[in-house]
Parts: C-alpha cells; sequence; structure tokens
C-alpha cells in the first residue's frame, strides 16, 4: 500500500522534481512527433496503393520485365525465365502454373523499341472451385483488351490483339489480369487471399 | 502477486541440507537450464534423421525464428523488399532482435547459438525476478523456473523468439509496481513496449496500480488526477510506457516513411480483422476430421479461454492491474484472428506467476505439474520441430 501523497525521496527536492517534469515533457513531445509522423506517411505510390489504401491486392514489385520476343514461357516449370516476368498477385509456381491470388495479378514484358501489331497469349485455367467458371479481365498499360471466361480443368488458351495506342514509350507492357469474380475461400480470409485462376504460359508476339 | 502462504517450511521438506536461500534460488533455475537443454535436444534428435550437437540451436529455429535472425544479422527490410516479397519485417518489434544482433556484431558468434544462450540467460533472469513476485513460495518458484527453461513452452524463451524479453520486463513491471516504484515500471514498459506493440499495455497496468493505491489511501476519485500530477515519477512512468514504440515509429518514418508499417505490413500476412467472439467460437467449432485430437484452431482457442479464466482469478483476487495488463493482451490480437494466441498467452506473466503458484499450492499437485512440464516439453518441441501450426 502506498499513498500518492507520500513523496519518495527521488522527488523531494524541487530541482529533482522540475528534471522529472523535463524529461516527461520532452517524452510527450518524441511521442506526439512519432504518432504525427505516422499518420503523414511518405511513400510511394505502389507501397500506399497496397499496405494503406488498400485499393490493390498487387504490390508493385520491380522485376526488370526481361523477355525474348515472341517466345511462349511456361509458367509451369518455375524457370529462370518467370523472375523477371511476375510482377505480383501469384504464388507457386507449381505443377500447373503459376497460382493467381487476390483480385489481380501483373505480368511485365519489355519489348523491342520497334514492336508493333502485338497479341498476347495466356494459357489459363480456373480453380476448381469456379464451377461456373471464371471471367478474366485483360489489361495492357491500363487499356482493357477484353474479358475471357476461364473453365476449370484442362487449360484453355485466349489470344487476344493489343492495340499499337496501348504501347508505351518505354516499351514496357504491363499485362494485367483482374478477377472480378475470384473467390474468399472462407468469410474471415483477407482478399489477397482470393482465387481465381491458374496461368500455364504465354507470350507476346507481333512484329518488330 | 500477494501470495499467502508460508515459504520457508517447504524448503527444510523438499532439501534437508542447510543450504543458504540464495544459492537454492539461484540453483533452481540453473537446474532446469539443464535440464530443458537436455529434453529439448533428445526432442530434436528423435525428430531429425542427421542431429548434431551443432545443428541443435538452429534445428530448434522454427517459424518466425527466420525473420528474426534476418533482422539481428542484417537489420530491417527497407522498401521495395528484398527478394521482391510483400512481407517486410516491420512487423517484427526492434528490442529482441537487435539485442541479439548487438551482441552478435560485438562477440562475432554464430547467430543461433548465441540467440540461444541469451535466450536462456533471459529466461533465468526473468525466474529470479519472480521469486520476490511469489512471495519466495518455494514450489511456485520452482514451477515458474521449471515453466521458463524446461516447460511446455520452453520453445519460445530459449530459442530467438521475443517472448523472452517480454515475459523477462513484464515480470519487472510487476516488481517494480510491487515495490511502487513508478518510474522504474515506466522505463521496463518503455523497453516493453519497444518488444512488442501490446507492450504499451504496461501504460495502463501502471495507471490502474496508481489508482489503486490512492483510493487505498482513502483519497476520493476527484483528486486522483491531481494527486498523479503532483507525483512526477509517476507522470514520467507513465509517458515513458509508449516510448519504446514511439521510437520504432520514428525508425520506420525514417527507414521507409512509414511509422505505422509494423501495422500496414499485416496485409501481407493476409489478416483479416473482425470479430474477436466469432474468432474464437470459429476456432472452437473446428472440429477434427478424424480421431479425438483436438485441431490447432481449438488448441489456440483453449489457450485464449485458458488466458481468459486465469484473468479472471486475478481479477477475483483484485490483482487488477495485472488483470488488466493481461485482459488487453489477450482481447487486442484477438481482432486479428487466432494466429500466435497461444504463444502470446504463454508469455503473459502475470497469468503464468498466477498459475505456478496454484498449481503449487498442493505437494501432489506440484510434483505432477512438474513432470507434467517435462514431459510437456519434450512433446511440444518435437511438434515444434514438425511444424505444428498451433504453436506458430
Amino acid at each position: 500500500m502506498s499513498d500518492l501523497a507520500a513523496t519518495p525521496p527521488l522527488v523531494a527536492s524541487s530541482a529533482g522534481r522540475l528534471a522529472l517534469y523535463g524529461v516527461a515533457a520532452l517524452v510527450v513531445a518524441i511521442e506526439l512527433f512519432a504518432g504525427w509522423q505516422a499518420i503523414h506517411p511518405n511513400v510511394p505510390d505502389t507501397y500506399r496503393a497496397y499496405f494503406i489504401d488498400r485499393t490493390t491486392t498487387c504490390l508493385d514489385q520491380p522485376v526488370s520485365g526481361d523477355y525474348l520476343f515472341g517466345s511462349e514461357i511456361s509458367f509451369s516449370n518455375g524457370g529462370p525465365l518467370i523472375k523477371p516476368l511476375r510482377v505480383c498477385g501469384w504464388e507457386g509456381p507449381v505443377g500447373n502454373g503459376l497460382h493467381a491470388v487476390g483480385e489481380s495479378s501483373r505480368l511485365r514484358f519489355v519489348l523491342p523499341a520497334t514492336a508493333h501489331g502485338l497479341s498476347v497469349m495466356v494459357e489459363l485455367s480456373a480453380v476448381d472451385m469456379a464451377k461456373d467458371g471464371m471471367p478474366v479481365e485483360l489489361v495492357a498499360n491500363g487499356t482493357t483488351l477484353g474479358t475471357v471466361e476461364v473453365e476449370p480443368g484442362t487449360p484453355q488458351r485466349f489470344t487476344l490483339p493489343i492495340p499499337d495506342a496501348a504501347l508505351s514509350a518505354n516499351h514496357r507492357l504491363e499485362l494485367e489480369l483482374r478477377y472480378p469474380k475470384a473467390i474468399q475461400i472462407d468469410p474471415q480470409d483477407s482478399n489477397t487471399r482470393k482465387r481465381s485462376i491458374k496461368l500455364s504460359a504465354g507470350s507476346i508476339t507481333g512484329q518488330s | 502477486m500477494t501470495i499467502a502462504q508460508p515459504p520457508i517450511a517447504a524448503v527444510s521438506r523438499i532439501w534437508p541440507l542447510r543450504i543458504p536461500m540464495p544459492v537454492i534460488v539461484a540453483l533452481i533455475p540453473a537446474a532446469f537450464v539443464i535440464i530443458g537443454l537436455v529434453i529439448r535436444y533428445f526432442a530434436y534428435a528423435a525428430s531429425v534423421p542427421d542431429e548434431t550437437l551443432a545443428g541443435f540451436p538452429l534445428g530448434m529455429c522454427r517459424w518466425d525464428c527466420g525473420w528474426y535472425i534476418k533482422i539481428a544479422e542484417k537489420g530491417y527490410d527497407g522498401y521495395p523488399i528484398p527478394n521482391m516479397i510483400n512481407a517486410g519485417n516491420w512487423a517484427f518489434f526492434p528490442l529482441m532482435p537487435m539485442f541479439v544482433g548487438l551482441v552478435h556484431f560485438v562477440t562475432q558468434l554464430p547467430t543461433m547459438p548465441l540467440a540461444t544462450g541469451l535466450s536462456i540467460g533471459l529466461s533465468y533472469l526473468t525466474a529470479l525476478l519472480g521469486w520476490p513476485l511469489l512471495e519466495k513460495n518455494l514450489r511456485a518458484y520452482t514451477l515458474f523456473s521449471a515453466y521458463l527453461l524446461a516447460g511446455p513452452f520452453s520453445i519460445y524463451f530459449t530459442t530467438i523468439y521475443t517472448e523472452v524479453m517480454f515475459i523477462l520486463l513484464s515480470t519487472g513491471v510487476l516488481l517494480a509496481l510491487k515495490y511502487r516504484s513508478y518510474l522504474a515500471a515506466g522505463g521496463l514498459a518503455a523497453l516493453l513496449s519497444a518488444t512488442r506493440i501490446v507492450g504499451v499495455i504496461m501504460a495502463l497496468a501502471i495507471l490502474v496500480q496508481a489508482f489503486l493505491d490512492h483510493r487505498a489511501a482513502g483519497q476520493p476519485l476527484r483528486t486522483f488526477l491531481p494527486a498523479v500530477l503532483k507525483r512526477p515519477d509517476i507522470v514520467l512512468g507513465l509517458v515513458l510506457a509508449p516510448l519504446g514504440l514511439a521510437l520504432y515509429m520514428l525508425f520506420l518514418n525514417y527507414w521507409i516513411g512509414d511509422g505505422l508499417a509494423f501495422l500496414h505490413v499485416q496485409r501481407a500476412w493476409a489478416r483479416s480483422y473482425g470479430n474477436p467472439v466469432m474468432f474464437v467460437w470459429q476456432a472452437l467449432s473446428n472440429m477434427p476430421k478424424t480421431g479425438f485430437i483436438p485441431t490447432a484452431s481449438q488448441q489456440l482457442a483453449a489457450a485464449v479461454i485458458t488466458g481468459f479464466v486465469l484473468t479472471g482469478v486475478l481479477a477475483w483476487r483484485r490483482q487488477w492491474a495485472a488483470a488488466s495488463f493481461a485482459l488487453l493482451c489477450l482481447v487486442v490480437p484477438l481482432f486479428g484472428g487466432m494466429a500466435s494466441t497461444l504463444r502470446f498467452t504463454a508469455a503473459l506473466a502475470p497469468l503464468v506467476l498466477l498459475a505456478c503458484e496454484l498449481l503449487g499450492t498442493w505437494r501432489i499437485v506440484f510434483g505432477l505439474s512438474l513432470l507434467g512440464f517435462f514431459v510437456a516439453d519434450y512433446f511440444v518441441a518435437t511438434n515444434w520441430i514438425s511444424g505444428a501450426l498451433s504453436l506458430v
């Protein structure tokens, strides 16, 4: 038992008391400054979109996009050709390819400067839970290419043209796959864990 | 902790030799250091095909252990995150890995054996701090020491997990509050809030203790705030408690521009937030598909419920400071689901001290508990190595 009015020796002198109050004020100032800074984050847009605003489930990773133009990439074997292309929204690869997680996934391709008249080919299969199929919207550099309906089971190939107007000055093609009906396995699951499709192969072809 | 039990009588019966009490107090946890190491080594040897003594510390490194080692050796991730993954290591609070990293930097000893030694040392220190808190009750003290060093959850207190620092510092705060040293309590709480985010809750326990002291002295409620403000040691103790967290936030802001990165990065672990009651109920309802062994979810729920029951006992005993700390430390993580709740509960000092005191009340229960701790240490360690989900 201790009465708060009973002053301990540590704070008996007025100088000691003043020092303690001074340190307390300094500590509070540090904590307030930390709090103020914390509610005013200074982060890149990609960080903000994924971690703070939660407007995307796909955290942009700085992959190079190195790609041999026209070649078909197998996403099932986990080879070194995949790593420069997979930006975000993928798990694996496992035997049947990269598994999409979240509400969108992205691939990055660096193309020849003269590339034009392009088409994108993706080989997809829906997850088994998607018994009625899984719509996938393909978007290249922000331009919607179209929506394909992917069935579970045997992988299906889809080829869509990419308008020349969608190509960027830096010769990079950001291919986004959006899953408006991605499945939440458990009601408690985060939307970053939604399931939709598996990607087993892909290519960008055209003239250069 | 207030324990009404004649302690010294038990000494003479258990140890007939005239050994000075300080020596006994020092030797008990020392014995459990050795016993625990032997038990866990046998568990390790039984679980891996190519066991070696040198490989033992790393062999006990599971789940988050790798994250702590990386922080100790290389520090915190920048942004973009190396290896192009979504999960930066900012969720892991700095004090324990920083402590290991600092000693590693000075000694250049391999990290995991070093962390094992340091964790055991911290557990030993925790046991010693428990002695006065357990009112020098030798049976309770023996159980507390065994729990830390050779008990069912010794894996958390003898590897590199932050739990060992958490239980050490929270035991320290409880001890400081017992002696009404508010400044020491605040200083230790500041370290606690740099150990795990819930460490900041200790500020509430300090405030509750001050309030109880005020009321116990017959002072009216309305004079509490002025009375506290007249005590600069209490004021400083209270404001010190969140300082560890604040400094970590400042560091994160400097390092990656987001002082709340430790919270925001939970998204990369797909943590969703919801109603704690529903989380516990769903975990309990997750029945095993075959057999009678409870599922990992049920084990986690059982741990949390046990925690709440013990917290209730603390409240019933009017140990409000400890009870308020334990209650919030149990409830707050539950908003993020059941993950790691067993680990969190197992490292709550007020609950562990209370449980050891209760189990030490009767000699037969004490003996069985001690034996049970050793057996559980072995089996939990084997499950730990094989990756049991409830232990994450």
